[in-house]
């Protein structure tokens, strides 16, 4: 879960070159529209799970047309202090019209257990696992091959000179940004039957995403996929071995220890100012 | 001539009946409105204002109506801190009834003391609390809920009489887990159940699979969960995706209507837990009602202490501070709430001890058919603690 | 005419003790403490200036300096029972150490990394605070830690701990301009401004970033300190996150690297809004809202407006 978000993390800053702190809100938002439209309109999980990026990726375009054009040209002070802003509006405007009462989002899959000789997993787990698999597959493949995805390669290289060459950084920039909050919508449909719904939700996910981009190199997609994973487990694996209280602090202290060791993250090459 | 006249005694009738009109009586409500706890705090709003409706409606207390205020106190003793002094020097209440989370009654506390205000506190569960009121020192604080030591010695005592052996805890890393921990580590040595493991959780955080597995490898007779609704339904769920066959204790608010609702799924996944706590819907089915009516949603546990707080506590002590003294101010409140015997609240007996402790009773509850089923009802008193 | 000016508000606050019961006689208690609050938070914004305005180091680290020196202070207060003046020194130094250990490897990072570095940093004292029950005791706080006293003078009122806030506040002040202007001033902009041309000048950026990053450390450290004194309570939520972005909302909206600037942010962010006295919730948005028009539109904050006004 923590790399779906963080890819797409990775994606913008990598990209656009952007450090976006409100993307933990569009993972919340993203819940919260599947919620909407499996609770409240009743419709089946897929379509619903569908709902939530269809909705999210217009979201992420107004988003960047609006607050994004403004501070693209900016240092990234500003840059980070915007969106942190954006965060702060985004997850308090949830809490007065969506309530502070979490919404718990059942479905079928959640609850039925698979019993595998002793290991006992929710369906809805293994669905999160394949449907991350897929969709990073499709990712690849994107981005790897279409033109658009050469485009988004191009510019997260060199910004300027992929407009000489004819990229349309517009239209590119636009993409990206709405595959983002696609990607932290489908994250967000996959997991909220697994756990509860809330205003604060997107907060400390985002910290843990952007732990996991820093520590995999900053915008090197696979960098903060594989960094998300390492997160994952060791977080798993600590909670159950070691000390579960002190579990959230360790996403951050893999990345500063990542950070320490090897200043350009996992997979990293150089690191840009 | 008799017209004016006529006139002016008109005139002075209606200028005396109003002056008559007395002030209403005000009354200041302190929680956490904001924050990752502000669903606390929109509890007590609503319980607070369906409870001043109700009295108002009425007629008030002996002809005087109630006025509430509130403040926001951030489940912080810094801004508890300053939310008293809000309520006392901006809004002029006349007595107050929070702060719902302990480390603000704490901040609070020396507060309230040096401006001469009465605090009646619904539902703070830090055993110090007691220890500092009344006689211990504070004469302006007092508590209708019951404390972390009140509740695990009984509780301990009632899981050794069924027979149990171990157990484990699981606590929210807040100051109402904490304190439970500490409270229910002391309460089972007495009580000669082995205490196999200790572990905290992070409240709003969704994955217990990791402590879940630790706690599978102590492997205890039981569970102690110190646990809210909305996070009990996470909890239960993967408790049951995993396999567990503990017996569920629980203290918080898993075994309550909230908890039904968020597993209305798959009902059967709460069975067999047994909550303690002080207060369960059921309690006043004319106010749960009430409740439902106006807010959609099943009672709120904070809402419904403060409301009780108010209607059995505070207006008992507004009533004998009228009748005795004609008025109603901080000072001679805070020597009415010494005097209030209320023997049938919903909560049970409500009298303040030397501490200015209410022995409220215990409820034991359990789930049971996708029902929450009143096991017990335990009636409290210092001599438990020993 | 300006001097005037200065002069009247200066008179002012040191007179509010007086002044406020006049103005508001009912509401006293209260605006002081509100003016007790704003003061300790406009020290602590100025330490976070340093850095940030002047270093140029997007820190985030400095919620975990503040409860260094508050529960510091805090345990010494409760278990060793040390006097407040050594108290404070001892909270500030021990949140410089902090500063001076961590900054190391930290400064050594570009400037991305620098800011996720310090977040990390944040988060993982804050987590510890909350967790480290046997010294910090967690969630269950620290409490009763006695009022201050300065040598024999004990501090118990409101109007007293006022003018001792003040009191810390212009010492800070004055440490910040001391710190801003002269050789020491102009190397620390020079390496916010223009870091290779700093090096190539002989100014070492990593050292003097360092000197300010530990100096607005310990600053912190000691206003913690000043806190927990006035609280006699202090618990692991005083020290979140949250604090920074409170910190950056007041030093961003007021105008970075300027003192004038932060103090007037400081004011706006602590005592406007309890004025104005509005939903909590609603409060936030408007922050956020406020703080990204300013960053957008007028990245020099209220400073740059004022100053474009007094011409």
């Amino acid at each position: 879960m923590y790399a779906l978000v963080a890819a797409g993390l990775a994606l913008m800053l990598g990209v656009a070159r952007l450090i976006n702190f409100a993307h933990g809100e569009f993972f919340m938002l993203g819940a919260y529209v599947f919620w909407f439209g499996y609770s409240e309109l009743g419709l089946p999980y897929p379509v619903a799970a569908l709902l939530a990026p269809a909705v999210m990726v217009a979201f992420g375009i107004a988003y960047q047309r609006t607050v994004i054009r403004a501070i693209l040209p900016r240092s990234w002070h500003v840059q980070l202090i915007a969106t942190l802003a954006t965060s702060i509006v985004l997850t308090n405007l949830a809490i007065i019209v969506l309530g502070t009462q979490p919404k718990e989002v059942p479905t079928a899959l959640s609850s039925r257990i698979l019993d595998v000789g002793g290991l006992r997993v929710a369906w809805q787990r293994l669905l999160v696992l394949a449907a991350s698999l897929a969709i990073f597959w499709a990712l690849h493949r994107f981005v790897g091959r279409t033109r658009t995805g050469r485009a988004m390669r191009a510019m997260s290289q060199n910004c300027e000179a992929c407009a000489v060459v004819g990229v349309d950084v517009q239209w590119t920039a636009m993409v990206t940004f709405a595959l983002s909050a696609a990607l932290a919508a489908i994250a967000a449909a996959l997991v909220s039957p697994l756990f509860n719904i809330f205003p604060d939700m997107g907060t400390t996910l985002t910290l843990k995403a952007f732990a996991a981009v820093v520590a995999g190199g900053f915008g090197y997609v696979n960098g903060a996929i594989a960094a998300s994973f390492l997160i994952g487990l060791t977080e798993a694996l600590a909670g159950s071995y070691v000390s579960y209280a002190y579990k959230d602090a360790i996403a951050f202290v893999i990345m500063i220890a990542v950070l320490l060791w090897r200043p350009q993250g996992l997979l990293g090459r150089r690191i840009g100012i | 001539m008799r017209l004016a006249l006529t006139l002016a005694t008109l005139l002075l009738i209606a200028v005396s009946a109003g002056a008559q009109a007395p002030p209403p009586i005000r009354i200041g409500f302190a929680s956490a409105m904001s924050g990752p706890a502000a669903i606390t705090g929109e509890g007590v709003r609503w319980g607070a204002t369906l409870a001043v409706e109700e009295i108002n409606a009425k007629g008030g207390v002996m002809g005087r109506k109630l006025e509430a205020f509130f403040a926001d106190n951030k489940a912080q003793p810094g801004e508890a801190v300053s939310a008293v002094r809000k309520l006392v020097d901006v809004d002029q209440v006349d007595v107050i009834i929070g702060q719902t989370h302990s480390g603000a009654c704490l901040g609070a506390m020396p507060v309230v003391k040096e401006l001469g205000v009465p605090m009646v506190i619904e539902a703070c569960s830090h055993p110090q609390i007691r220890a500092l009121s009344g006689k211990g020192g504070n004469e302006w604080t007092f508590r209708v809920a019951l404390d972390d030591e009140i509740m695990a010695y009984t509780f301990a005592r009632y899981m050794a009489r069924q027979g149990v052996k171990s157990s484990s805890i699981l606590a929210m890393n807040n100051d109402f887990g904490r304190g439970a921990a500490n409270a229910y580590d002391a309460a089972f040595k007495k009580a000669n159940v082995k205490l196999l493991s200790t572990e905290f959780f992070d409240p709003g955080q969704p994955d217990y699979r990791p402590v879940l597995t630790r706690l599978k490898r102590a492997n205890p007779e039981t569970i102690l969960a110190v646990i809210l609704a909305s996070d009990g339904a996470p909890f239960m769920r993967q408790f049951r995706e995993l396999g567990l066959t503990q017996r569920v204790f629980s203290r918080g608010s898993l075994g309550s209507a909230e908890f039904l609702y968020q597993v209305r799924d798959n009902p059967k996944i709460g069975d067999g837990v047994i909550e303690a706590s002080y207060w369960i819907t059921g309690l006043d089915p004319e106010w749960d009602k009430k409740w439902t009516e106006r807010y959609k949603v099943p009672p709120r546990i904070h809402g419904s202490l403060a409301a009780i707080t108010l209607k059995w506590a505070v207006v008992p002590a507004l009533e004998i501070a009228l009748k005795k003294h004609g008025k109603a101010d901080r000072q001679t409140i805070r020597t009415a709430l010494e005097e209030v015997d209320v023997k049938d609240s919903p909560l049970g007996p409500i009298k303040f001890d030397a501490n200015h402790q209410a022995w409220i009773n215990m409820i034991l509850i359990e789930i049971r058919d996708d029902q929450l089923h009143i096991l017990e009802k335990l009636s409290t008193s210092p001599a438990l603690l020993n | 005419m300006r001097r005037a000016i200065w002069l009247v508000l200066g008179v002012a606050v040191l007179a509010a003790p007086w002044l406020v019961p006049a103005v508001v006689p009912r509401q006293q208690r209260y605006v002081l403490h509100v003016l007790i609050f704003t003061a300790l938070f406009a020290a602590l914004a100025l330490s976070y200036d340093l850095v940030v305005g002047h270093v140029g180091s997007l820190s985030l680290a400095h919620p975990a300096f503040f409860g260094v020196g508050a529960y510091t202070a805090a345990i010494l207060a409760t278990q060793a029972r040390w006097s407040f003046l050594t108290d404070v020194l001892a909270a500030g130094l021990a949140a410089a150490v902090v500063a001076a250990l961590v900054g190391v490897p930290l400064f050594r990072l570009a400037e991305h990394a620098f800011a996720m570095g310090t977040l990390g940093l944040a988060l993982v004292a804050s987590v510890v605070a909350n967790n480290w029950v046997q010294v910090t005791r967690g969630p269950l706080c620290i409490t009763g830690i006695p009022k201050p006293a300065l040598g024999p003078l004990p501090v118990t009122t409101l109007p007293a701990f006022y003018w001792l806030a003040l009191g810390a506040l212009v010492a800070v002040m004055l440490l910040y301009q001391g710190l801003t202007t002269f050789r020491l001033g102009r190397a620390f902009h020079a390496v916010r401004d223009n870091e290779p041309l700093a090096a190539a000048a002989g100014i070492d950026p990593l050292k003097y970033r360092l000197l300010a990053f530990t100096i607005a450390a310990g600053l912190a450290g000691a206003v913690g300190a000043l806190y927990v004194y006035y609280l006699s309570v202090m618990c692991p939520e005083e020290m979140t996150v949250g604090l920074t972005v409170n910190l950056l909302v007041i030093v961003f909206l007021g105008g970075v690297g300027s003192l004038r600037g932060v103090l007037v942010g400081a004011v706006l962010f602590t005592a406007l809004p309890e004025v104005l006295r509005l939903a909590p919730t609603w409060r936030l948005v408007i922050y956020g809202g406020l703080l990204l028009l300013v960053v957008i539109r007028s990245p020099g904050g209220i400073e740059s407006l004022l100053r474009r006004a007094s011409r």
